[in-house]
């Protein structure tokens, strides 16, 4: 059975990535734009999956490592002349250094002291961001057009960014794939579940909890950097704390404690404006709440741990018996009474 | 110099007030269900849209913002009933996420019934002045700090003296054995939230007029609300009031006095202070120690 599903997984994930490879190349430069910016929404959501999905805090503050990273970039190709591997490694750096810098006080609350520190975040950033306006161009934006097709390729600026930020994307979603099916994500689905039973092993909640926020900030800063290759421009409306909320609830959505949710949190957040075909900022918030709650009655665990036991329901199997990288939220866990411990 | 301090000192404690009057509804939410509930905020700007409504309708702004207490005491009570009742019992942070839920369709729904352009909302207190050795007092901060003084004292009261009181009370602390004593539990917990959301209708209404009515008026005034409430220990309804007072203050003096700071980030304030105060004391100014058991 664990062999086949291995085995039906690889297929899967091989024909997606021909299909991906060879899509740009006949579709329009909107849809290719599209598709890199549902990439770069992912690794928005998968940052914060692993703060909330994984490590059980609440981060409202991930646009405001989003906005960073985007300034990051956009600032030093643009006003500092920088390569831009450089910026992209400097707008993954310092958003982990400033999300540790916050963690380090914030995981010391009890309950949920991180979710409240976070909410303040991105009224910070976007006053910080109107203040230094020689730098960051103000409420205007700074325009940054980093993303140019090499000649030796033959490809338009949009095949380009489309492959590009996917590429990028899909190392930062195996990068974090391999963190929570590993080391950090057995510590961090212990402490979840219970901090007495991680302490008594040797784990430090508070040091996890901490590193866990800062890869957050990570994956959040480099998601802007995407953002700003895709989009070529940045400004505070890209920081604002909607973003984050509206975030939260596309990864909820999507599933918690799911790397394919996370992907699935990216789609819904892009796609679920388009499929309505409004861009009124009020309607999409609108609807954003709504399937939220509905999701929360009807399929706590979200859309990915729904896709799963469907799966598994379709092999015949007990629910929650596969493998892979979803994990049960915490409230599906308390329903089966069993926690991922026990398994392990 | 020094009158300039003491006004400003006056201001901060007035803005304090309305602050405080948020983080006693997330108190007292978080006391009945144990939930931190981020759509307290939205929850008083749909409140006071209800006030805004009954001016338009022709209603004194006094008889409009009580009616609205009144009003909201339902609101918060069908809102736990309706939304979050099903989400108490789960882990807390799907709890949390609820209330972000309620936020973004609370947010989503005042906006697409009454617009988002700013609304100019009637100020309750008169715009005089009133002179006290050289600092000059407006009577909306003097008014703002009073009607929260008023309210602490009514909801000691309540607490304190009445059996409802010692009902939500015992509720709060322990509901299971509340239940085998016979009390409601599911209709004291829908009181503690229109309870709260009565008292985040009196701060909308208070600042509406300094801030304007917006669908997204006080995401700003919930960060300081919640800043409180942390500082306070988040289960000391005195303790958020006064916490309050604090983060106001040292709001208002920091951005007069440190230059850095200024008008823009003033919100750093109630943060930098609350890092400062957990380092030393994790549980808040007021708030019991909390002894983990195995």
């Amino acid at each position: 059975m664990r062999r086949h599903r291995r085995w039906f997984t690889g297929a899967v994930l091989a024909g997606g990535i021909i299909v991906l490879a060879v899509f740009p190349l006949n579709s329009t430069p909107y849809t290719n734009y599209q598709i890199a910016l549902v990439a770069t929404y992912a690794v928005a959501i998968l940052g914060l999956n692993l703060v909330s999905g994984y490590a059980g805090q609440i981060s409202l503050g991930q646009s405001a490592f989003f906005g960073l990273g985007g300034y990051c970039s956009a600032i030093a190709t643009v006003k500092a002349g920088w390569p831009l591997p450089a910026s992209f490694l400097l707008a993954c750096a310092l958003p982990a250094a400033v999300g540790l810098v916050v963690a380090i006080p914030a995981v010391r609350l009890r309950g949920h002291g991180l979710a409240i520190f976070t909410l303040a975040l991105p009224l910070i950033g976007v006053a910080l961001a109107k203040r230094y306006a020689d730098l960051t161009g103000g409420s205007e934006g700074l325009g940054a057009r980093i993303s140019q097709a090499p000649a030796w390729t033959g490809l338009d600026r949009d095949q380009w960014t489309y492959y590009v930020v996917l590429a990028i994307a899909g190392a930062l979603f195996l990068l974090a794939r391999n963190m929570v099916t590993g080391r950090l994500g057995r510590a961090l689905s212990t402490i979840r579940e219970n901090e007495v039973v991680a302490v008594s092993m040797g784990i430090s909640p508070q040091k996890y909890k901490a590193l866990a926020f800062a890869m957050a900030a990570t994956f959040g800063g480099a998601a802007g950097w995407l953002y700003v290759y895709t989009i070529g421009f940045i400004s505070p409306v890209e920081m604002e704390f909607l973003l984050s909320i509206n975030l939260l609830a596309m990864m909820v959505v999507g599933g918690m404690g799911s790397v394919l949710g996370s992907l699935l949190g990216g789609v819904l957040y892009v796609y679920i404006p388009i499929a309505v075909g409004t861009v009124d900022p009020v309607r999409t918030t609108l609807l954003y709440g709504a399937i939220l709650v509905l999701v929360l009655f009807f399929a706590p665990g979200g859309i990915a741990r729904a896709l799963h036991r469907a799966g598994d329901w379709l092999g015949g199997a007990r629910a929650g018996s596969g493998p892979g990288p979803q994990r049960p939220s915490a409230a599906t866990t308390a329903e089966q009474g069993v926690s991922p411990m026990t398994k392990t | 110099m020094t009158v300039r301090a003491v006004q400003q000192v006056i201001d901060g404690l007035a803005s304090g007030s309305i602050y405080g009057a948020l983080a006693l509804a997330l108190v007292l939410a978080h006391r009945a269900t144990g939930v931190v509930n981020f759509a307290q905020g939205q929850m008083a700007v749909v409140s006071t849209f209800f006030a805004w409504s009954f001016v338009q309708a022709g209603l004194g702004v006094i008889p409009a913002v009580v009616l609205t207490v009144a009003a909201s005491l339902l609101f918060g009570a069908a809102v736990e009933r309706v939304a979050m009742r099903r989400f108490e019992r789960e882990s807390p942070m799907i709890a949390i996420v609820a209330t972000v839920g309620l936020l973004l369709l609370l947010n989503g729904m005042s906006s697409l019934i009454w617009g988002y352009e700013l609304k100019a909302f009637p100020p309750a207190f008169s715009s005089g002045t009133l002179r006290a050795g050289g600092a000059v007092v407006s009577i909306t901060a003097l008014g703002t700090f009073l009607v929260l003084v008023a309210v602490v004292l009514l909801l000691y009261a309540l607490m304190m003296r009445t059996r409802l009181g010692l009902a939500l009370r015992a509720v709060a602390d322990n509901p299971d054995s509340s239940a085998l004593s016979g009390l409601p539990v599911g209709h004291l917990l829908m009181v503690g939230w229109g309870l709260a959301a009565g008292l985040g209708a009196i701060a909308g209404c208070l600042v509406a007029p300094k801030l304007y009515l917006d669908p997204n008026m006080l995401a700003g005034v919930l960060v300081y609300a919640l800043a409180a409430a942390v500082l306070g220990g988040f289960d000391s309804p005195l303790g958020a009031v006064v916490a309050a007072w604090i983060i106001g203050v040292s709001e208002n003096l920091a951005a007069t006095y440190i230059g850095f700071i200024g008008n823009d980030l003033r919100i750093s304030v109630p943060l930098l202070l609350t890092v400062l105060v957990l380092l030393f004391r994790p549980q808040g100014l007021f708030g019991r120690r909390e002894v983990v058991r195995v």
